[in-house]
C-alpha cells in the first residue's frame, strides 16, 4: 500500500522509467497534468503577442517532435538515430508534392505526409532495427543521406524543386483546417496545432512507455538475447517503436512544411537529424520531456546566439559543456537532484 | 524415457573443433551434471543444445522430433529453457517486474512459488542491478524456471558463489527439478557440487566425451581419473 502523496506518486514515476501497468493511479495522475498542460499551452498566444517570440516558439514546438521521436528511441531502446531528419523531410517534402504537384487540400497533404513519413520509417526499420550501437547510428545516417541526395538530384527537380527546394501554393480557397495558406503562416494562429500535435504525441508516447510493450522494450534494452531465450520476439517491438518513432517525427515535418510554405533540402540532410539529436542530449534522455526543453533551448540559443558565424563553435561549447558536467543532460541532472533531495529527506 | 536429446553434435569454430561427436539424453526428474577442465567444450555444448550455436553437424531431439534448427523462441515456447554462465538479467527492472514479464509470455501460475523458493520474494521491489550478485545468480536462475519448462539447461549457476551460496543453489536445482519433474542439464566446474547433486554425469574433454554415467561409476572410471579428477579423487 503506497502512502506517498500523488505529486510524488508522478514524480517518482517519471524519474525512475517506466513502470508498466503498476500504478494505474500515476497514470491518471499523468494523463491529468498533460491534459492541463496542453490547455494551459492553447493560451500562449494570448500572453506571448510579440510575433518574433511566437514564432520561435512554434518554430521550437514543431521541431520537438523530431526530437521527442529520437528520444522515445534512445530512452526506451538506447538506440541513437541520425536518420530522423529522414522521415521529418519526407513529410515535408510530402505535404509539398500533395498539395503543389497533385491539388490536394492541406489537411489531406498533412495526413498523406504523415503515412508517407511512417511508411519510410518502416523500411528503414526493417534494414536498421537489427543493429545496435554505432551500426545503428551509421546506418540511419547512410539512408537518410541516401534520401538527401535523391532529393537533389535533376530528376527529381519536378517533384521536389532539388537544391531551390519547394514552394507550396495551394488554392485560396483550400484551408488547413479552417486556416488559409496566409493564417498558416501566422505563429499565433498556427500554434493550437503543433501545441496539441506535441503535447498528445508525448502522452501517447508516455503510455506506451508505461504500458506492458514498454516494458518489452526494456527487457529488449537492457538484455536483447535473454528476451529471446525468454520466448519473446525482439525484432517486432524493435521495429514497431521506431516506426511509432518515426510517425511522430512525420507529423513534425508535415507541420513545418505547412507552416513554412517552403521545404528546402537541408530539412532532410544531415545537420537537421545533427540539430534536433544535439538538442535530445542537452536535454536529456532520461525523461520524455528532456528533448523537448532541449529543443526549446537550442531554438532559442540559436536565434541569440547566431552572429559572426560562430553558431556552431557555441553548439559544440555547449554539448561539451552538457555531456562532462551533466552527463544525463539537464533533466538528468534535476532527477539526479531530486533524487539527492529526497533521500536526505529521508 | 528420454525427452532431450543431442546426438552426434559437433561444432566447429573454423578449423577448431571445439565439440566432436557428443551424445547426451536427458530425462525428466533426472539432474545431468556435465563437468570437464577449461576448454572442454561445456558451454559450446550448452550453446548447441539451446540453439544460441547451431551445430556444424549432429542433431537436437525433443520428445524425438528434430528441433535443430528450431529458434531460441521456438525452443522456450516448447518448454526448453537455459540460464546463462555470465549472469543474464535485466538490470534496470525491478527483480519482480522482469519475472512478472516473463511470465506473462511463459503463462506461468505460480510465479509468488518460484519467488518463494529462491527466497527472492523480499527482494521483489529492488532494481536488479542493485541486488548481490549470489542473489542475482538466483533472478537468473528463475528466469528460467518461469512456464514450467521441460528441460532446463543451465549453465554453470554456481560460477563466481562463494562456497555455501553454491551448495544452497545445487540444492535449489536439484529439488526444483525432482518437484517439478524437469530434465535438467547441469554444466558445472564445480566438481563436488556436480557429484553431490547429479543423477547421472557426463565428463567431457577436448570436445569429447570420455565418460558417461552415475557418480559412483564416473568417479572410478580409469580415463576420467586420468584426465582431470587426479589422483586426488
Amino acid at each position: 500500500m503506497t502512502t506517498t502523496a500523488p505529486l510524488d506518486d508522478i514524480t517518482e514515476s517519471m524519474l525512475e522509467g517506466p513502470a508498466p501497468g503498476r500504478r494505474p493511479r500515476g497514470t491518471l495522475i499523468g494523463l491529468g497534468v498533460g491534459v492541463v498542460v496542453l490547455f494551459a499551452g492553447l493560451a500562449v498566444p494570448y500572453v506571448i503577442t510579440d510575433t518574433y517570440r511566437m514564432s520561435l516558439l512554434l518554430d521550437a514546438t514543431i521541431l520537438s517532435l523530431m526530437a521527442l521521436g529520437i528520444g522515445f528511441l534512445a530512452r526506451h531502446l538506447g538506440q541513437i538515430s541520425l536518420g530522423h531528419g529522414a522521415f521529418f523531410g519526407v513529410a515535408a517534402y510530402g505535404v509539398g508534392v500533395a498539395t503543389t504537384n497533385w491539388g490536394w487540400s492541406p489537411t489531406a497533404a498533412v495526413g498523406f505526409a504523415v503515412l508517407a513519413g511512417t511508411a519510410i520509417s518502416l523500411v528503414m526499420g526493417v534494414l536498421v532495427v537489427r543493429a545496435s550501437g554505432f551500426g545503428f547510428l551509421m546506418l540511419t545516417l547512410a539512408l537518410s543521406q541516401a534520401l538527401y541526395s535523391l532529393s537533389v538530384q535533376t530528376s527529381a527537380r519536378p517533384l521536389t524543386g532539388a537544391h531551390d527546394g519547394k514552394l507550396l501554393s495551394y488554392d485560396r480557397e483550400m484551408t488547413f483546417l479552417g486556416l488559409t495558406q496566409a493564417d498558416v503562416m501566422n505563429p499565433g494562429l498556427f500554434w493550437p496545432f503543433a501545441w496539441i500535435a506535441l503535447t498528445a504525441c508525448a502522452m501517447v508516447l508516455w503510455l506506451v512507455g508505461r504500458s506492458p510493450f514498454g516494458t518489452t522494450l526494456e527487457g529488449i534494452r537492457e538484455n536483447e538475447e535473454r528476451m529471446r531465450f525468454s520466448g519473446y520476439d525482439t525484432f517486432l517491438p524493435r521495429l514497431t517503436a521506431f516506426v511509432l518513432s518515426g510517425a511522430v517525427a512525420s507529423l513534425g515535418g508535415a507541420l513545418f512544411a505547412i507552416n513554412a510554405g517552403y521545404v528546402s533540402p537541408e530539412i532532410l540532410g544531415f545537420t537537421t537529424a545533427g540539430d534536433s539529436l544535439i538538442a535530445a542530449l542537452i536535454g536529456g534522455f532520461g525523461m520524455l520531456a528532456g528533448p523537448v526543453l532541449g529543443t526549446f533551448l537550442f531554438v532559442y540559443a540559436q536565434a541569440n546566439f547566431n552572429f559572426g558565424g560562430n553558431l556552431h563553435l557555441f553548439t559544440g561549447i555547449a554539448l561539451i559543456v552538457v555531456l562532462v558536467f551533466m552527463p544525463g543532460g539537464i533533466t538528468g541532472a534535476f532527477q539526479k537532484l531530486w533524487r539527492r533531495v529526497r533521500r536526505s529527506r529521508r | 524415457m528420454t525427452i532431450f536429446e543431442g546426438r552426434g553434435l559437433t561444432v566447429k569454430y573454423g578449423a577448431v573443433v571445439a565439440l566432436e561427436d557428443v551424445d547426451i539424453a536427458l530425462e525428466p526428474g533426472v539432474v545431468h551434471g556435465v563437468i570437464g577442465p577449461n576448454g572442454a567444450g561445456k558451454s559450446t555444448f550448452i550453446d548447441a543444445l539451446s540453439g544460441r550455436k547451431r551445430p556444424s553437424s549432429g542433431r537436437v531431439l525433443l520428445n524425438g522430433g528434430e528441433i535443430t534448427r528450431r529458434s531460441v523462441r521456438w525452443r522456450r515456447g516448447n518448454g526448453i529453457s537455459r540460464s546463462f554462465q555470465r549472469t543474464s538479467v535485466f538490470g534496470s527492472m525491478t527483480v519482480g517486474e522482469q519475472l512478472e514479464m516473463v511470465a506473462r509470455k511463459n503463462d506461468e501460475p505460480d510465479l509468488d512459488g518460484i519467488l518463494g523458493t529462491l527466497g527472492l520474494d523480499e527482494i521483489r521491489d529492488r532494481v536488479c542491478s542493485e541486488i548481490a550478485y549470489g542473489t542475482q545468480r538466483s533472478v537468473d536462475l528463475a528466469i528460467a524456471l518461469i512456464g514450467g519448462p521441460r528441460v532446463v539447461l543451465l549453465d554453470e549457476p554456481c560460477a563466481g558463489l562463494v562456497a555455501d551460496e553454491s551448495v544452497r543453489m545445487l540444492q535449489h536445482v536439484r529439488d526444483l527439478c525432482k518437484e517439478r519433474d524437469v530434465a535438467a542439464l547441469l554444466v558445472e566446474h564445480d566438481v563436488d557440487g556436480v557429484f553431490r547433486t547429479c543423477d547421472v554425469i557426463t565428463v567431457l574433454d577436448l570436445g569429447k566425451v570420455l565418460a558417461t554415467g552415475d557418480p559412483a561409476q564416473v568417479r572410478a572410471d580409469e580415463k576420467v581419473i586420468r584426465a582431470y579428477l587426479g589422483s586426488a579423487a
